[in-house]
């Protein structure tokens, strides 16, 4: 550790100028408990500042060709004409429950339905949203899409959301269709083009573990996750590893760069940490200690090397053992 | 604060007539979106048949083997990778088929589309058909009613009265029928046991699998149980009737030696269905009589049998006379499309719910698949495929009698656990079928034990239709169809080898 400046969570949240207005929050839900605490996670987020916030569940389309040529809207509406909701249903109904339990949506609140038709699903996507009076919206909205993560990452570009939120959950915590499985996070994380959240056993009080490089791009990551955790009063700590000790230099440099663009938005970092050795397993031995660990990844806009990428973001991704952001 | 209920999701558009997006979403544009790297990994598999196609062609054909075989040969190949991944709608490798048949192998486009119709291909169609008007008919709660008052309220006992009412059902109008009436009855049955998922998921499980496997291991019970059988018997009159010989006669096989054949094999696999689910999942509650005495009165508030009940039980009555009696003189497609046909002049059902129901796609991918079977035989791609098959079982002793059923009833279960089962007897049929003759064994039986086995798809979600469509509930993993099914796939090819093997021969081939 180079230097370490302990703060309090929250002593530097006077920061409302530098908070985007309208910030709005995807949350990707499942039924899982992890897709609980990514519910809470958001519901902190978006606390304070009247974020918009949009609940998602997405049904995988009928495998119509699947079922011996009877079309499964026929099964679907027998299903329905017995009364038998659609998968999602419960799992957004649990998730309206949370937010009525915690004060967000009340009797008073205006709501809408919106339905849209889809092709090659009858039923379409369905939503209601919720209006506060204070311009706020909360959406649940129960999606069609070929497979869940297609749904999730459409969603996710047509909606210009500030952040994603997607549960990771254990395979063994599976149930219903919409399923986020640890593979399809990580599939979703590495072709989304924003701000990615993947919760993974995530306990909310440790701060955020931003690592740095001198690129632009994880300079402008560390300010925008800096600014997303100070909705939270989450306290942001800059760590930076070094190759070798010939590298030292430039990761202390980053170090230096990140903390001067988060302090020029109003946040003060509550650490910072220089290590030397392979990036991936420091990140991840480090980040057991910390909430969330934060990392940039290259945008979308690379082409065919994306298919061909091991970025350390990706890898971090894979062997995390707990939260971890990707900043875009 | 009082909860509020969710009035507006719950009440869903129930009329699936809505086919073009208004707001122009459409979900095929997903990969577009992604960007070209994403759509060529989406489309890998194939750009991957494409090149085996590709790389195959490029080479002689192997010894024994023709060039037009050779490339009906590469299709097949090419189409079981593209029916197995999927990278493109499936109703799109049917439309490749028949291009390739053109192209590749030069044929006349009118001879090709002659080729993609024949009384299998009629039968699919009316019988799907038919599936959507007895679903439209709301029989589901006589059925339920039924089984209720048969099963009293032990959930063994509701198994396997799902079990043998799913089973004797499917045996005549379809897996995907059955299944898509009776998925209702189950989920009723758990949500009036509990809310909530968690506490009720083996119960879940032994119930949603009573009506699969109790639907997949009738299907096979007589032709009219799936699309798979119809094929088969569209390949033995293909492959070995001679009208000029009285020999070949008896490879017509009608509805009651369907019957005669298979019945047995059904039947015997009914009570192990009950108890390999109940030792593989231990359901939480062993007395439903809550849930069933609430659903009891749910049905019991509906009232007594329509008249539209009675006639569609007349007309079902009817179209059974039919296939039984009169199939092997008109086609058991024949049968099916005036049983179809009765129940749109009736009005029992309307043309639009048809044509909205049956997904033509499918109908038309069997026709393909069927056509490229019978290219596999008449350029002798299969014989040579099933000669080598056979030159490499023979090191081992299993290239005759019980060994060789027994590979090939291994193969067929392995493919039809990874496509359709009609698609896996459409593709390995003309294998197996020559196979038979190469080694001087029945083909009637070879094709019984391919056709039976395309059955055991029991392991994947996409196995079967009954399968999929109970999976759609959302209250099964795709895991619970391993644990369950490879006991179910141990079971049921033990039985069938002994059927096979002792009953079979002696109804003389």
């Amino acid at each position: 550790m180079t230097d370490s400046t302990e703060h309090s969570p929250g002593e530097h949240m006077d920061i409302t100028d530098s908070v985007p207005t309208n910030f709005s929050i995807l949350v990707c839900v499942d039924g899982s408990s992890e897709s609980d605490r990514a519910l809470r996670y958001a519901i902190r987020l978006g606390s304070g500042t009247d974020a918009n916030l949009t609940l998602l569940y997405v049904r995988p389309i009928d495998q119509e060709l699947r079922t011996g040529g009877l079309q499964f809207s026929v099964a679907r509406e027998n299903l329905l004409n017995w009364g038998i909701e659609l998968p999602g249903m419960k799992v957004l109904k649990n998730a309206r429950d949370q937010l009525i339990e915690l004060g967000l949506l009340s009797d008073e609140t205006q709501e809408d339905f919106k339905h849209t038709d889809v092709v090659g699903d009858p039923l379409g996507d369905n939503m209601i949203i919720y209006s506060t009076e204070s311009g706020r919206t909360i959406t649940l909205k129960l999606m069609v899409a070929p497979s869940v993560t297609h749904g999730i990452l459409d969603e996710s570009d047509m909606g210009d959301y500030d952040i994603t939120i997607i549960a990771r959950a254990d395979s063994h915590d599976a149930s219903g269709l919409g399923f986020i499985s640890p593979q399809m996070a990580e599939d979703i994380a590495l072709e989304h083009s924003g701000t990615v959240l993947i919760v993974h056993e995530l306990e909310e009080s440790h701060g955020h573990l931003v690592c740095v490089s001198e690129s632009n791009e994880s300079i402008d990551a560390a300010r925008r996750d800096a600014v997303i955790a100070s909705r939270c009063a989450c306290p942001v700590y800059l760590f930076s590893v070094a190759s070798d000790e010939n590298d030292l230099a430039s990761a202390e440099r980053a170090i230096a760069q990140a903390k001067q663009a988060i302090e020029e938005v109003g946040i003060k970092i509550s650490g910072e940490k220089v290590v030397i050795g392979d990036p991936v397993e420091k990140i991840v031995e480090e980040g057991k200690n910390y909430s969330v660990i934060v990392l940039s990844a290259p945008t979308k806009k690379q082409g065919w090397r994306r298919l061909f990428a091991t970025s350390v973001a990706n890898r971090v991704l894979e062997n995390a053992h707990n939260t971890v952001m990707i900043a875009r | 604060m009082g909860r509020r209920q969710f009035p507006r999701l719950a009440r869903l558009p129930r009329v699936p007539s809505i086919r073009i997006g208004r707001a122009g979403r459409g979900l095929t544009r997903a990969p577009a979106l992604r960007g070209i790297a994403f759509f060529l990994w989406e489309k890998r598999w194939f750009l991957i048949s494409l090149a085996v196609g590709a790389l195959m062609l490029s080479f002689d054909p192997p010894a024994g083997l023709e060039r037009p075989g050779y490339i009906v040969l590469t299709m097949s190949i090419m189409s079981v990778i593209l029916f197995v991944t999927e990278p493109i709608p499936l109703p799109s490798v049917a439309l490749l088929i028949i291009v390739g048949q053109v192209l590749l192998l030069g044929q006349d486009s009118t001879i090709v589309a002659k080729s993609l119709m024949s009384d299998s291909v009629l039968f699919i169609m009316g019988s799907l058909m038919l599936a959507v008007a007895i679903v439209k008919q709301k029989l589901d709660t006589r059925i339920a009613y039924l089984i209720v008052r048969m099963t009293g309220t032990k959930t063994v006992n509701v198994c396997m009265g799902i079990t043998l009412v799913c089973g004797l059902l499917a045996s005549v109008i379809g897996e995907h029928t059955v299944a898509a009436m009776m998925l209702p009855v189950a989920i009723t049955l758990i949500t009036l046991t509990s809310d909530d998922p968690r506490e009720v998921r083996k119960l879940a499980a032994v119930l949603l699998f009573s009506i699969s496997y109790g639907c997949s291991i009738a299907g096979i019970g007589t032709p009219s149980g799936g699309a798979r059988n119809a094929i088969m018997i569209g390949y033995w009159k293909e492959f070995f009737f001679d009208p000029g010989n009285p020999e070949t006669q008896k490879y017509l096989i009608d509805y009651v030696t369907w019957i005669i054949y298979c019945y047995p094999v059904f039947l015997l696999q009914i009570p192990f269905v009950t108890v390999i689910l109940f030792m593989t999942f231990k359901p939480e509650y062993s007395n439903m009589s809550r849930s069933v005495v609430r659903l009891r009165k749910q049905i019991e508030d509906q009232g007594p049998m329509q008249s539209s009940d009675w006639v569609t039980f007349a007309l079902f009555a009817l179209i059974l006379v039919g296939w039984v009696g009169f199939s092997d003189q008109i086609g058991l497609g024949t049968v099916a499309l005036l049983g179809a046909i009765a129940f749109l002049v009736v009005g029992l059902v309307r043309w639009e719910d048809v044509n909205s129901g049956v997904n033509w796609g499918v109908v038309l991918l069997y026709a393909a698949a069927i056509s490229l079977g019978v290219q596999m035989k008449d350029t002798g791609g299969a014989y040579w495929v099933a000669k080598s098959f056979l030159d490499l079982l023979a090191p081992f002793n299993v290239d005759s009698g019980l060994p060789l059923m027994t590979a090939i009833s291994t193969l067929t279960t392995g493919v039809t656990n990874t496509m359709s089962n009609g698609a896996a007897v459409a593709v390995l049929g003309p294998i197996t079928l020559n196979m038979a003759k190469a080694a001087g064994e029945s083909p009637i039986i070879i094709g019984f034990v391919t056709a039976v086995s395309s059955a055991f798809a029991y392991l994947t979600v996409i196995g079967t239709p009954a399968c999929t469509i109970v999976y759609s509930s959302g209250y099964l993993k795709t895991t619970d169809f391993l644990v369950v099914g490879y006991r179910m796939v141990i079971v049921s090819t033990i039985l069938l080898l002994l059927v096979a093997n002792f009953y079979w021969p002696l109804l003389g081939n």
